[in-house]
């Protein structure tokens, strides 16, 4: 694969062809589903294959992609990607440019503790099938799932300045999931949460301890569809780290995306609230947050040496004590910002246009335990287990809902609410940050679908994160 | 032989077994725009097959993207090796056997026919326009092309092509960041008239020209735009399936034949309505024929596949809600903000998710354009701002919908990127719960 690599990328040396790079993928995919106790989707998509050609020719990008790896379809890829460029070109106010980079070889192979493309299939099916026997419809419980989605890439990566690299990674995301029912109203709780999926094999669902946490999720199901709401107009709040990583995604991740700055995200995903103006002064939160993209980590699933336009994996402080210090950047637009770039361009496959995407993007732990913080609050709620979100273009009015939240009195867990819903502004929330708990709780979170682009691309993505409070945040919403 | 009929030898050949074989081969030229330039050119194909089989209860699917003989091969020795270790679906019952064919018709491949060049002169062109006005624009301008097949051992033996193209402009104002937007969707691209594009783009552009402003949460008299009107009836279409039925997650669970919206609003699913992009077939292959869903306010029909309809009980049909038209009203346009002392328009939505779906909750934001209405005229642009209300509550408060409907192309930009329309009018709705501002634009 690595001649053939090489073989495509000189094809695109023509003397109008200033950078080209080249992808390979081949993906693996597997998901198993069963619906109130039953088998009702196993299926699974094995080493698809994906080329990705792109050029840059008169300061205009092109590109062509294929799920045909022959040597027609190679030749024509080739031919389609420049032609593309050099059509493009004549629709351009300002040529795309950036500095090289020194060439950088690389090889990564991440191994499972427990492969699941290999694992005896009657073992991955029987765990399951326990799990969904075991919340399967009951008493106020009509409808439950345990799904996994496995999932393997063997990437191979090579640009017109010399670098390479090749790579494998596996992620899985396990989930499980029951509706409870009381005439028409409905209450749903899930396990892990929404941001489950993780750098891992089959050995995710251990970790998760799912078997431990199948009757608390029947009981909190039941017991949510007789329990009160926030009525509050303000409260102080404790995020756990499943929906605090959701939080954290939508209004610091994507608003810290530099390619919202300059437009090129509005047709769809967006714009932003941040400005390059911001950078090093602007009060994103309070000093106890520390947020950084991280795509050296191998814990998570942003980790790559190379990302997919060479440029070696790297961490980077976004917001350094509260304040806004850099972005999230490819290659081109770290150029016009004057920043170094941050390695942040990905594809999902390899026939995907790369764009910048979060690798592992973390709030940095703080200090002390959730038991200590939730002792040390006198009145608010524990909020966990997302079950809405909705976020302005601008990433700066989000609102979400959880499944569940805990009252907490004199520091202590006094009951539970129903679909707790909190909203605000994005700077306001985050400076309203007093507590962030320490590195024995902070933990990799992750999802397999983070929507980007156009032609959209589904992106793996890790956060990293430790439960924090925030104070005074509005909680009353009239549904 | 193809690769379709080997596998479908090699299945027929196994005993006990029923299956689904599909095929899809899909292209698009995707051209992306930003501040008046290209962004990227991407061409990309994709050819799959997929295979669903079952052994009685016991079922099993597979994917081979870019298949060749030795990886089908491999594959279904795999499956054959897997089935039989598998637990059954006891809600199986057979698999569908509509073989009703669609009526042939001539699809264009408008990659071919509508090349980049063009497209460009184009963009050029509406961009020139919106640059006196300190406007650039943004967008997409897309061409699809695909054809599938589907076979299954009850006979089945199906093919429909597409080539649905996709013109999304946004034009930006360079300091105050208001935006429009303007849409075009279809296969036939002699039904799009630049000029007539160009004008609309120009007349959205003119309404930015005043400043702009907050409002406070609360509840408003509101028009809603064709596109946000079209959004809502898709987000409210969920629940019309037998699969949210089953999932004890429909709001119209219990209410068929019952009247649940005003008299006034229809809502059909019509694959046969000439302005809409169509679709031949639901997703099991059953012909997709048009569905009345709303008539005069009652709930008249689920979407059903042949699955859900031997599980629940309910007809079953080939729609799956991708071509909902809402029948017009008798009002115009001018007429409808005209009766408005002090409200909002409201062209876009974005970002609506349900809070909880049986009840219809939704929260989500304004976006491209959101104006003020005062003594019945347009006055000024309006931040983007957040609602959160119910989908059964908008409706139930619609109190008069403009006299002609208009297509509104979306994108669906999950997996392959697919395009569909729906058709609707503008709408007036009172007390629309706007809950914060987002204080930007």
């Amino acid at each position: 694969m690595k001649a053939l690599i090489k073989d495509i990328l000189n094809k695109t040396n023509l003397p109008d062809v200033t950078f080209a790079d080249v992808r390979i993928t081949l993906t693996d995919q597997e998901s198993i589903w069963f619906m109130n106790g039953f088998l009702r989707g196993f299926g699974s998509s094995l080493g698809s294959p994906a080329l990705g050609i792109r050029v840059l020719v008169n300061g205009c990008w092109g590109f062509a992609g294929s799920s045909d790896l022959g040597a027609a379809s190679i030749d024509k890829a080739v031919h389609t990607a420049i032609s593309n460029a050099r059509s493009g070109s004549r629709f351009m106010q300002e040529a795309v440019s950036f500095p090289a980079l020194p060439a950088t070889q690389a090889e990564y192979h991440f191994q499972p503790k427990i492969d699941p493309f290999k694992m005896d299939k009657a073992e991955k099916l029987d765990y399951l099938q326990k799990l969904a026997k075991a919340i399967q419809p009951q008493g106020k419980i009509v409808y439950s799932t345990v799904s996994a989605q496995f999932y393997r890439q063997e990437k191979y990566y090579a640009n017109s300045e010399g670098s390479y690299s090749h790579c494998t990674y596996y992620n899985t995301l396990p989930q499980m999931n029951v509706l409870s029912a009381d005439g028409n109203q409905t209450q749903s709780r899930t396990w892990p949460g929404d941001m489950s999926a993780g750098r891992a094999g089959f050995e995710l669902f251990y970790q998760h301890d799912f078997e431990a946490n199948t009757q608390r999720i029947i009981k909190e199901a039941t017991d949510l569809l007789d329990a009160p709401v926030i009525t509050e107009e303000k409260a102080d709040i404790i995020i756990g780290g499943g929906h605090l990583a959701l939080q954290i995604h939508e209004s610091v991740g994507h608003a810290t995306e530099a390619d919202r700055i300059f437009g090129m995200e509005i047709s769809y995903a967006g714009k932003t609230f941040v400005k390059p103006e911001m950078l090093g002064k602007f009060q994103y939160g309070s000093p106890l947050v520390n947020i950084y993209s991280d795509s050296s980590d191998p814990r998570g699933m942003g980790y790559h040496p190379l990302d997919d336009e060479g440029v070696p994996g790297r961490k980077v402080d976004i917001i350094k004590d509260g304040i806004l210090v850099d972005q999230q950047t490819s290659r081109h637009i770290a150029h016009m910002l004057g920043l170094e770039p941050s390695s942040n361009m990905k594809g999902s496959f390899a026939d995907d246009f790369p764009l910048v995407r979060m690798t592992n993007f973390c709030l940095a732990p703080g200090s002390g335990t959730l038991e200590e913080l939730i002792a040390s609050t006198e009145h608010g709620y524990l909020l966990d287990f997302t079950k809405t979100w909705s976020i302005d273009d601008n990433r700066n009015n989000f609102q979400f809902t959880t499944e569940i939240g805990y009252r907490i009195d004199d520091g202590k867990i006094t009951g539970i609410v129903k679909e707790p819903t909190y909203f605000g502004i994005t700077k306001d929330f985050w400076n309203a940050c007093d507590a962030v708990c320490g590195k024995e709780d902070w933990e990799y979170y992750g999802t397999f679908h983070c929507g980007k682009g156009e032609p959209g691309q589904a992106m793996l993505l890790s956060h990293g994160t430790a439960p924090a409070r925030f104070k005074q945040i509005n909680v009353s919403v009239n549904i | 032989m193809n690769h379709l009929s080997y596998l479908k030898e090699q299945l027929d050949a196994q005993p006990n077994l029923q299956y689904v074989l599909s095929s899809h081969n899909w292209s698009t030229d995707f051209l992306r725009f930003y501040h008046s330039q290209t962004n990227y050119n991407i061409s990309k194909d994709r050819f799959s097959i997929g295979v669903k089989m079952w052994r009685g209860k016991k079922s099993y699917a597979f994917a081979i993207d870019q298949p060749d003989q030795a990886r089908i091969d491999a594959t279904l020795a795999e499956a054959l090796g897997i089935i039989d270790q598998l637990s059954e679906d006891p809600d199986f019952v057979d698999l569908e056997s509509d073989l009703t064919l669609a009526a042939p018709s001539k699809v264009p491949n408008n990659i071919e026919d509508i090349p980049l060049q063009l497209k460009t002169q184009i963009l050029q062109e509406l961009a020139d326009a919106a640059q006196p006005h300190n406007f650039e624009i943004y967008g997409t301008f897309i061409c699809n092309h695909s054809t599938s097949r589907i076979i299954n051992s009850n006979g089945m033996d199906k093919s429909s092509t597409g080539s649905p193209i996709y013109l999304e402009v946004k034009a930006v104002h360079n300091q105050s960041q208001v935006t429009v937007l303007e849409t075009w969707g279809g296969e036939d691209f002699s039904r799009f008239h630049l000029p007539t594009f160009k004008a609309r783009l120009l007349d959205k552009i003119a309404h930015c020209a005043n400043p702009v402003v907050d409002v406070d949460p609360g509840y408003y008299d509101v028009i809603f735009a064709p596109r946000c009107i079209a959004e809502l009836a898709q987000y409210l279409a969920w629940g019309m399936s037998a699969r949210a039925i089953d999932q004890r997650s429909s709001y119209f669970e219990g209410k068929l034949d019952t009247q649940v919206f005003p008299t006034y609003l229809s809502i059909t699913d019509d694959p046969e309505d000439k302005d809409i992009i169509s679709q031949d077939y639901g997703s099991d292959g059953h012909i997709y024929r048009p569905l009345k869903l709303i008539d005069k306010g009652v709930f008249k029909a689920f979407f059903c596949d042949n699955y859900y309809s031997h599980k629940t009980g309910l007809p079953k049909n080939g729609n799956t809600g991708d071509c909902l038209r809402i029948d017009a009203g008798d009002k115009s346009l001018e007429e409808m903000i005209g009766g408005v002392k002090r409200g909002l328009y409201i062209s876009c939505l974005h970002y609506m998710n349900f809070i909880n779906m049986k009840e219809t909750s939704i929260t989500g934001l304004t976006r491209d354009g959101t104006f003020l209405i005062e003594d019945g005229k347009i006055t000024r642009v309006v931040n983007s701002l957040r609602f959160t209300d119910r989908i059964e509550r908008i409706f139930k408060n619609i109190l008069a919908l403009e006299s002609t409907a208009s297509v509104i192309p979306f994108s669906e930009n999950y997996d392959t990127f697919s395009i569909s329309s729906v058709k609707a009018p503008h709408a007036l709705v009172k007390d629309f719960n706007i809950s914060s501002s987002t204080h930007t634009i």
